[in-house]
Order: structure tokens, then sequence, then C-alpha cells
């Protein structure tokens, strides 16, 4: 029933598979990154075809950026830090993975994820101190450049703010139906001390006053302070 | 499955209660030896789950022996024991056919249905094509391995080698006689004895079976002197009769001793006793069309001949019965076994029980020698079950299910057993046939059920086959044909299979394309174009990715290429990035809507190819050539301004001309102006400054009126 495909490292401790599974990005405690490979498409079994070093201290999260903008994977440190490597040919150097950008702030990112609207690609990330900032990429062939488009707390009302929260992890999850006429919007849980912080809301863009706004609250109000562990947005097929 | 919706058009959000069954459980070998931290879950193709699972980082610094982490590949629901993957693969690619042809015929009869007044819209052709259907998927449940089959050519064997049958063609072939034939040409019950001598095989490994029996006797009739002694010999006589398998018993009965020529004088009565039952058991009557050419029997098509010769058959039997002849019979196994035999004949439960090994063969030999005039499903169901409890089972064979579940004509069992014993591929196939000539089970199928989110039973099946075909790289291509054929969700998941088929082989990047225009999927089209070319140009093909930009008319990306080579402008560039320039200029086009019009990047690219054919001052005419190009360059509005610093310093080498001055006053002159203009330009605030070295304005200046200085004096 089940079968081996691969085999990590020594130290492996997070993975993600492309957006067609045929690769592999796993984060080290030590801070390497390793990219499997299949030698053979018709194949499954995947060996390492490359490994580098991305941190200092040990990679807690891989994601990889959509398959529209390249090939491409963003790590979040242990200590925080955001970091986005590409694989790339640039002139006659044979292939091999870059380093495009890194984020650094006072808080630490806990989580990010991609989505591929109409226009642009957008990323999330979920901060420790229970800010999530929206960013976009500028220019769709260079993954060096990239403009926040807003700062929001996990909260619904928008007016107060949270200060001092401490959040452990974060969890974010976009729509993944992107038809026409339908805004982006994802969904953001916190496993934080603060309870506002915590309950999974969904997050929708209104274009008329460019800003992201909260449409649901996914918590019964028995449980609305819960830590989040995990959320994941089902696809949509025909309803 | 996906939570209950809301009646409401707006739809709300509702929280799923896990109000179903316990989920299954199944235990996950990983091979890991430390202790697992983490896991981590993703779904791949079609119905693959793949799970990472991690080991605990030693915290200490030793050596941890072992791997770090595993990453396994589940698919659930295993094969077929019986069939291999290879033989699988030809099944599933072989049934796309008799499956499209099947839907387009459907759609045409329903589209033809509407225009006319019958009330239901199958008709003589529809039966047609249903056999079509299940004759055409039969022939490729055909196994290429063979097997022992009881036959008779050489004299000595009962059994020789044939075709090895699968549980599968058995299934298929039970489906098709009570659901695809159409019911005048039903002999159900003679038709289920051929059935068994088929297949009763594939009881024999898990119930004991008249065939195994068969295969054993077999084994020892080599060694056997005098035949009829064994009484195994007349066991199998009398099995092999009860179940129906004239032709062996009548061959087995010829090698009887008191045939042999040396024998003859000696044991005439014997003799004739044997071969008096010999000719009763080939003229038995038989409630059917016709027989096989070779086979024993007589048939019978009309129920009233039928009884009468049944009547006179079984007269017959009894006289010989109770003739005087068997004081006369020396040998006592014979005798006896002769006896059992005509007792089986006659009907006789006991002796049917007795020599028959599971319900199944009990079943059938009610049929032949009990109840002949079964008809009805009902009365066929009743009779099975008190077969069954005649012959309690102690394991159930898939088989047996299927029979219980269609002679109970009870078409959710019938699925639920096809799921259950032959996976999604029977069912989705099977469902055609269900539905066939019954209403019932075709709203029973067609329905569309809210509890499954809107759709009906046949497309939920269509779905999950489509689903396990998509989980294989080989099978994944005959998906869409099952998908397009369910209304509500094909489409979509069609939509996210070919989404997720990746780009970086180019035979299966032109297949995914194929798929996605033959079912006019253009936005997917469009996405897996822009996918390739953003990779290509990635990975330094950078021609390839502008030609799949183009075919994905993705502006965008087009336009950010556009500027890069604008970038190039103005630099002094090695010949091979000029020649990769040059090209993707070309491949780009001088379509105006890119980047405000590449028409300026064709003529500077016209430029740069006459100012590198000059060789140090030599070439007068390439160099007009070249000043020519300047000028319309620098008359022409379609070049930006910042282009013109760096154009002007570019033909330094032209404005620098040793023999003569190649510009003429009114050429310089608007150069000057040109120059003077920038200057004026460079003052305003949003002026950007080109990357050229400081003197780059110095020194055309002074080329320029040095230049006009010359030109002056030659006019």
């Amino acid at each position: 029933m089940e079968k081996p495909v691969a085999t990590l490292d020594k130290g492996a401790i997070c993975s993600a598979w492309n957006y067609c599974g045929q690769r592999l990005a796993a984060g080290s405690v030590d801070g390497y990154l390793s990219i499997l490979d299949s030698r053979d498409p018709l194949s499954s079994s995947f060996t390492s075809s490359f490994k580098f070093k991305v941190h200092e201290g040990c990679v807690v999260k891989v994601a990889w950026i959509p398959p529209e903008y390249g090939v491409a994977v963003a790590c979040i440190a242990e200590d925080g830090t955001l970091s986005i490597w590409e694989e790339l040919v640039e002139g006659t150097n044979p292939l091999e993975w870059k380093l495009c950008t890194s984020f650094k702030t006072s808080s630490k990112v806990l989580d990010v994820q991609f989505s591929v609207t109409q226009t642009s690609l957008k990323m999330v990330a979920a901060y420790s101190d229970g800010f999530v900032k929206v960013f976009e990429l500028l220019d769709p062939l260079e993954l060096k450049n990239w403009q926040l488009q807003a700062e929001f707390q996990n909260v619904i009302d928008s007016v107060t703010i949270v200060g001092k929260a401490s959040c452990l992890t974060a969890c974010i999850s976009w729509n993944p139906q992107n038809g026409e006429g339908q805004e982006s919007s994802f969904i953001l849980g916190f496993n934080s001390d603060t309870p506002q912080l915590n309950s999974p809301k969904v997050w929708e863009f209104d274009p008329a006053h460019q800003r992201w706004l909260p449409v649901a609250e996914l918590a019964l109000p028995v449980d609305k302070g819960d830590q989040i562990y995990s959320v994941a947005w089902a696809p949509n097929i025909g309803r | 499955m996906p939570g209950v919706s809301s009646d409401s058009a707006r739809g709300a959000l509702v929280p799923l209660s896990p109000e179903s069954p316990a989920a299954a459980v199944y235990p996950l070998r990983h091979g890991l030896k430390s202790p697992i931290s983490r896991l981590s879950i993703s779904w791949s193709r079609g119905n693959s789950l793949r799970v990472s699972v991690f080991a605990a980082p030693s915290s200490d610094g030793s050596v941890n022996d072992g791997d770090g982490g595993k990453v396994v590949e589940v698919k659930l629901g295993g094969g077929d024991g019986e069939i291999s993957e290879a033989h699988w693969r030809r099944i599933a690619y072989g049934s796309v056919s008799p499956f499209a042809l099947l839907q387009s015929r459907k759609n045409a009869v329903f589209s033809l249905s509407k225009f006319s007044m019958n009330s239901s819209p199958y008709d003589g052709d529809w039966w047609d094509y249903i056999m079509e259907y299940s004759k055409d998927i039969n022939a490729l449940l055909v196994n290429q391995k063979s097997a022992s089959v009881p036959v008779l050519d050489d004299p000595k064997s009962v059994i020789t080698k044939g075709e090895e049958p699968t549980s599968l063609k058995a299934a298929w072939e039970l489906l098709e006689m009570f659901y695809a034939e159409k019911p005048s040409h039903s002999w159900l019950p003679e038709r289920l004895v051929d059935w068994l001598a088929d297949y009763d095989s594939l009881f024999s490994g898990t119930h004991p079976t008249v065939h195994s029996k068969l295969v054993d006797f077999q084994k020892e009739l080599v060694n056997l002197q005098v035949v009829e002694d064994d009484p195994k010999y007349w066991e199998v006589m009398s099995s092999a009769l009860a179940v129906g398998w004239l032709n062996i018993v009548v061959k087995m009965l010829r090698l009887h001793g008191s045939y042999r020529l040396d024998q003859l004088s000696n044991r005439e009565t014997e003799n004739g006793l044997v071969e008096a039952v010999a000719v009763l058991i080939s003229k038995m009557p038989r409630m059917r069309l016709e027989h096989e050419a070779g086979k024993l029997g007589e048939c019978y098509k009309a129920k009233p001949d039928f009884v009468k010769a049944w009547e006179k058959w079984r007269g017959q039997i009894n006289k010989l019965d109770s003739s005087a002849f068997w004081f006369q019979c020396a040998h006592q196994q014979t005798r006896e076994g002769l006896r059992s035999m005509l007792q089986i004949m006659l009907g006789n439960a006991n002796s049917l029980c007795s020599a028959t090994y599971n319900w199944i063969e009990l079943y059938i030999s009610h049929f032949l020698y009990m109840r002949p005039l079964t008809v009805g499903l009902e009365s066929m169901y009743s009779l099975a079950q008190k077969s069954i409890q005649l012959k309690p089972m102690a394991s159930a064979h898939r088989l047996m299910g299927l029979i219980i579940g269609i002679l109970g004509e009870n078409t959710e069992v019938v699925l639920a057993e096809c799921l259950k014993g032959f996976g999604p591929w029977m069912v989705a196939h099977a469902i055609e046939l269900l539905t066939a000539g019954s209403d019932h089970a075709e709203m029973l199928l067609h329905e569309e059920r809210q509890n499954l989110g809107g759709i009906s039973i046949e497309e939920l099946h269509r779905l999950v086959y489509a689903q396990v075909l998509s989980s294989f790289p080989l099978t994944w291509q005959i998906a869409p044909i099952y998908l397009i054929s369910c209304m509500k969700h094909g489409m979509v998941l069609l939509q996210r299979l070919l989404s997720k088929q990746p780009v970086q082989d180019n035979q299966l990047l032109l297949k995914s394309i194929e798929i996605c225009r033959l079912y006019e999927l253009h936005s997917v089209t469009s996405n897996i174009m822009k996918i390739a070319g953003v990779h290509h140009w990635k990975h330094g093909r950078k021609g390839s990715g502008v030609f799949w930009l183009q075919q994905a008319r993705d502006e965008y990306r087009l336009n950010r290429i556009a500027l890069q080579l604008f970038d190039s402008v103005g630099k002094t560039i090695s010949d091979e990035s000029f020649k990769q320039w040059e090209g993707l200029i070309q491949l780009l086009g001088s379509d105006s809507k890119t980047a405000g019009g590449l028409e300026f990047l064709h003529k500077y690219r016209d430029f740069k190819k006459s100012l590198r054919q000059i060789h140090d001052g030599k070439a007068t005419d390439s160099a007009r050539q070249a000043v020519e190009s300047l000028i319309s360059l620098m008359k022409n509005p379609s070049t930006p301004q910042r282009f013109w610093l760096p154009l002007l310093y570019d033909s330094l080498k032209l404005l620098n001309w040793k023999e003569r001055p190649l510009l003429n006053v009114s050429q310089t002159n608007l150069l000057l102006n040109k120059l003077q203009e920038l200057s004026m330009a460079r003052l305003r605030p949003d002026f950007i400054e080109s990357e050229l070295p400081p003197q780059a304005l110095n020194s055309v200046r002074l080329a320029l009126g040095t230049n006009l200085g010359r030109a002056i004096l030659e006019e």
C-alpha cells in the first residue's frame, strides 16, 4: 500500500512538494535546503540534486513559489528570517540556486504563503507580533523586489491594535480559486497567547478601498480563542 | 467529501459536523529507526498521498544511525492480485474507446428522443450498442496466461491447457449475462451452467471445487492401471455429472476397463451397463437454444417439447435403474458407481448434495436435475438461498457476493460488491450495463444526490476511476475522457489535472496542451504555456522562453523582457550576447503593443549591426549606411530620449571618421540640436541619467563640433 519514494538526510525537519509533485524541498536543522528530484519522470524515486546552506540556524518552514514566477523556494529560519532562493541559469554559468532576497525584521516570520492573482504574485507573511504583511512582486521576471501592500492584525476590529502579542506559530492558506470577478482571499490563524488573534479568519481584498477585509471568522463561539495549528483550503470542484 | 452546503443562494459557511462513520485507519510503515517528531502530508496526483516522516533530531549531538526522514507515497486500494500491472494498463487503455463510443451514442439517442414521441429512448439498436460495448470490454479481459481446463483431446487426459480465467472476466460475464443480453435471449440457468464450467477453477483457491478434484484425479490417472477400482474415479465422475460437464463424464466412462478389447467378452453385461449410462447421459435434454459443436445433450427451445423429452428420458433412466442386469454385474464398484450416477440424473437431493462441493455447484445441479424449468430472478434467488443453507461456506469469494447481489435484484448491493471485489474500473464500466434495461436502476444511479454534493452515483464512480487513472504517470492521459462525461465536477477536475502536469518534459507539455485544446480549456492552456515560458527563460533557454510566452499571449512578461532588452542599448556587449539580444528582438517582433514599440529596437539592432561591420575607418560605404541609420534613429519619434546620448556615444567612431566627415552640415546641426534638447531635459527632475562615463557628453559634443567644422569646409 505504501511505497517509500525518498530518504531525507539527517536533521531534516520540514518539507514541501512543488505544484506538480515532481520536486521536493527539504529543510534541515543545520540550515541546509535540499532539493530532491526523480531522475526519470516515470519513476517515483527521488534523490537529492541540490543541497546548499540557506541560513545559519534551523530552517523551520519551506514553501514553493507558484511556477508562473519561476522555480523558487521561500525558507523561514528559526530566527525569523525569510529568504527566497531561485534556480537559475545565468549567462554561461551552470544551473544553480541563488539567493534572490531576504527579509529580516525585529519580529519573526512564522509562516508564508504565495498566491497568483491575475495581475501579480502576492506573498502573505505572518509575524510573531501578531501582524500579517501582504507583499506584491513588482517585476514578474525578478524575485528581488517586493512591495509592501498591506499590514494588519488578525482581528475583526481594525481600530484597536493588540499590542505585545507573542505568537508561537501561524498558518496561512490561500483560496485556490481565482476565477474572473472573484477577489483573492486567504485564511489566517495564529497560535498565540492573545485569543483575538488566534481564531482563523478569511481575509478578502477589497479593490474599491484597496484594503484587506475580514469576511468570515471560522470559529464557534465556544472555542473562539483556541490556538490554531494548521489550516488548509479545499479545492473547489464545482460548487 | 465536501461539507454540506446551505441551500441559500448566497452560501454561508457551515461547520462540517463529524456525523460520518469512523474513518478507516491504516498503519504506515516508514522504516525509520528513531522516533518520529513530525509529519507532513501532501496530496499528489489523483489519489496518491505523500507523507513525509521526520525523525527526531538528536539533541545530544550523537551520531544518529539511520536517516533523517522518509517520504512515502500511499495509494489506497491495491490492485487485483490476479491481474498484472501491464495487463491492467491494457484494460484501462482498451476500455476508453468502447466507453467513449457508448457515451456518444447515448447522447445521440437522447437528443433524438427529444423530438420523437417515444416514452423510452431505448430501442432495438440500443441493446446492440450495449452488447457491442460489453463484448469489446470482455475481449480486453482475456488473460494471456494459460492454465488447466477440462477438455478432451487426448484419450488419457481430462484436463488440458487453455486460457487462465480471471475473476474480473468472470464477473464481467455475469453482468453481461444478466444485464446486457436482451431478455428474450436469456436461458439464465443454462447460461450459469456454462459460466460455472468456465470459472469453477477460480473458487479452488478458497473453497473445495469439482474442478480441483478433477485436476487432482488427472494427476493420478496416469498411474492407474484399473480405473474402475479406484473409488475416486466414480466420485469425480458423479461430481462432474452433477455440474453438467457431460462430455468429461462420458469420456471418463469410456476409460472403463470393460471397453478394453481383451475384456469385452468377459464383461459384456458390465460394459452394456456402462455404455447405457453413457448413452443416457449424452442424450440428456437441456432447456436451451443450442449447444456448442461437439457438446453432448439434446437442446429444446420450447417448454412442451422439453417436458415431453424430459419425461421420456426420466422414464428410460428409471427403467435402467430397475432392470435385472444389475445383479449380473460382477464388479461392485461399477455397480454402485453407475447407480449413484443414475440417482444424480434422477434428481436425488442427497446425491446432488454429496456430489457437489460448494453452494454454487449445488445450485447448478439443482437447475440441471431438479428444477430445469426455473424462470425468473425471484425463484432463482430463493433457490440460491436454499443452496447456501445446505452448503454454508466459511469464507466468501468476491464472485459469490456478486452473484447474490445480482440474483437479489439489488442494484446497490451489486455496485458495492463490484467496488469491493473488483475496484473502481469495474464499477465505472459496469454501471453502463446496470442501467441498460432497468428504469429503476437508471433512476437510482442517475439521480443527483445532495449527500454526494449534488452529483449522481454514476458520476461519482466515474470521477473516482478518473482519480485512480490520474494517480499513475502512464494512465493520466485517459482520465480526461471519463472526466468530461461527468456533467458537474468533471471539467474542474480536468483543469486541476492538467494544471498539475510538469512542463519540463517537452512531450508531456505538448500532450497537456493538446488535451487542453481538445476540450477548449483556454485559460489552462495559456497558464501552462506561461509556466513553460518562464521555466525556459530562467533556465537559460531564452528563445524558447519567449516563444512560449508569446504562445500564452502573456503581454505582461513580454513587456518586461522587452524592457530588459532596452537595457542593452548603449552598452558594449560581447558578440555572443549581441547575437542573443538580436535573436530575442527578432522573436519579439515589431508588435507595437509591447513596451511602446519595439520598432526602435529593430532599428537600433540594424544600426548596431552596421556599426560592427566597420573596421578601423576603412569601409566608407558601410560607414555611410551606419550614418543613415543613425540619423533616421535620431529623427524617429519612437526613439526614447534617454537613448539619444547612448546612441551618439556608440557612434563616436562614425563622428570621428578619419577619412572625411560622414555627416553633412544639416545632419550635424540636427544632432547638435538634439544634444541641446537633451541638456535642457537634464535639468528636469524626472530625467533618468543613462549609465555612461561622465565625459560622454563632452566627447560627443567635441566630435560633433569637429564634424561640423569639417563638413562646412567640404561644402
